[in-house]
């Protein structure tokens, strides 16, 4: 039952706004467009403090833990001031304004997003999904998210329902998946098999596990420079212990037999 | 029972990067505190075991002979111990059996204070006594204690609820009016809150 007035409701800006092309030109002006809508990739942070910063993702599966879930569902219910298990689109914001740095445009395309039966209300399960999202982006792990969620998340990013992503798609939640300009265009360029613009749920999964490739070579990298860094220290520590175990009387002998 | 939950503040769950370790209290109580004794649990239930033929006291008088001169904690142990050796079959005890159960350890108990020395029984007899009580009695409320979330958790979330749906209520009041429906049971909702809010308040100042 929606008893708000439309005019209460924040609508956001359409993808459908964005036509399908064939050309590079318009495919980097179709970028361009959706950043002058403010839909820049700013990092999103979840504010320290708060409740969702206390919980955490399972590494492997990017899943929440039976006890984060338990509390999640208490603090959803302290939210749901309406008991119908849902939170309608101005609960929403206010909970994602209080929480996130998002702005509002960003809100209105998370709710958008989530809201996949349009009934103007997010249930449980969207509201599960939201805070994993949030969780994987605060803590990196977006490709390790979109990798073992690549169905949800694919289901997700095609608001039409055609069964098909385009680039505008993957650009309007870049704040939430964080998929940077460099990455889109390999992503087409590499991922399009069939050619036309637009990645099906194959070509997407195909793109989920090479990110995934990448991001584990990304930390094997990582790990080995700080294994690399390490070992520096011990022989800069050892080299000054050495150099302090020299004492005064020792140096001028050295110096007078080198007489 | 709720100072237990505060007891984990020691130990650091390392779930999130350094520089937050102000804050990892409260996500220590929850991730890390055990709000029953899980060695407790262990303990009755081995204590409940009975391997074919042998009856519950016959094995609590020979855990008290094994026991003696033993610390409080080394005598669970040894029952745990046994358990493997025994092969025990995992069995509920009648109430009675249970009571019994409770006496003979009470009474051996009252046998180890005479004979140690005070200080190493006074702290365990006490602690192990009770803690068989609340199991045996009480057991449902414990449950129900095991599964509940921390206190501090309970007010994070509801200080935090309180701000979402105090702003919420402001667009409500600006947008529908303030006699809409909805918005009348939102404020209904805030007031709710802000009196478990107070009353916790005032219980955990008494």
């Amino acid at each position: 039952m929606d008893c708000f007035p439309p005019c209460f409701k924040i609508f956001a800006i359409r993808a459908s706004l964005f036509q399908h092309s064939s050309s590079e030109a318009e495919f980097s002006l179709r970028l361009q467009a959706a950043r002058a809508f403010g839909l820049k990739s700013a990092r999103m942070k979840l504010k320290e403090g708060s409740f969702l910063w206390y919980l955490y993702l399972d590494k492997l599966y990017c899943l929440l833990s039976v006890r984060n879930v338990k509390a999640l569902v208490d603090y959803f219910h302290l939210l749901d001031v309406h008991r119908k298990n849902t939170l309608n689109d101005v609960l929403f914001y206010h909970f994602l304004h209080h929480v996130t740095t998002l702005t509002r445009r960003q809100i209105n395309i998370v709710f958008n997003m989530l809201d996949w039966s349009a009934m103007g209300e997010i249930g449980f399960d969207q509201f599960y999904m939201l805070v994993c999202i949030l969780l994987a982006r605060e803590n990196q792990l977006e490709e390790q998210f979109i990798f073992r969620h690549s169905r949800p998340v694919f289901e997700l990013l095609d608001l039409d329902g055609e069964l098909k992503i385009g680039a505008d798609n993957f650009h309007m939640y870049n704040f939430l998946f964080n998929i940077k300009r460099q990455e889109l265009r390999e992503l087409y360029h590499d991922f399009d098999i069939t050619g036309d613009r637009l990645l099906n749920y194959k070509e997407f999964k195909l793109f989920t596990m090479f990110s995934m490739d990448k991001y584990q070579e990304r930390q094997k990298a990582e790990k080995e420079k700080e294994k690399d860094k390490d070992k520096d220290k011990v022989l800069l520590k050892k080299k000054r212990s050495h150099q302090v175990n020299m004492s005064p009387n020792t140096s001028f002998w050295n110096k007078w037999i080198r007489k | 029972m709720e100072d237990k939950p505060l007891k984990a503040l020691d130990k650091s769950s390392g779930h999130r990067a350094s520089g937050k370790s102000s804050q990892q209290d409260i996500r220590n109580l929850w991730t890390t505190a055990t709000l029953s004794q899980p060695k407790l649990n262990v303990a009755l239930s081995d204590v409940c075991e009975d391997s074919e033929g042998s009856s519950v006291s016959s094995r609590t008088r020979q855990w008290r002979k094994q026991t003696a001169g033993h610390d409080w904690d080394a005598s669970w142990e040894a029952l745990e111990d046994r358990k493997d050796k025994d092969s025990f079959k995992q069995e509920e005890l009648d109430e009675h059996s249970l009571l019994e159960l409770e006496m003979r350890l009470d009474s051996s108990v009252g046998s180890h204070v005479e004979d140690d020395d005070e200080s190493r029984t006074e702290k365990p007899s006490s602690v192990s006594s009770f803690n068989i009580v609340k199991h045996t009695h009480h057991r449902a409320y414990w449950m129900e204690q095991h599964n509940r979330l921390p206190l501090p958790l309970i007010e994070l979330m509801e200080n935090e609820a309180l701000e979402i749906l105090t702003k919420a209520f402001r667009s409500y009041r600006s947008g529908i009016g303030r006699d809409h429906f909805l918005t009348k049971q939102l404020q209904r909702h805030i007031e709710g809150l802000k009196r478990r809010q107070n009353k916790r308040l005032h219980v955990s100042a008494h």
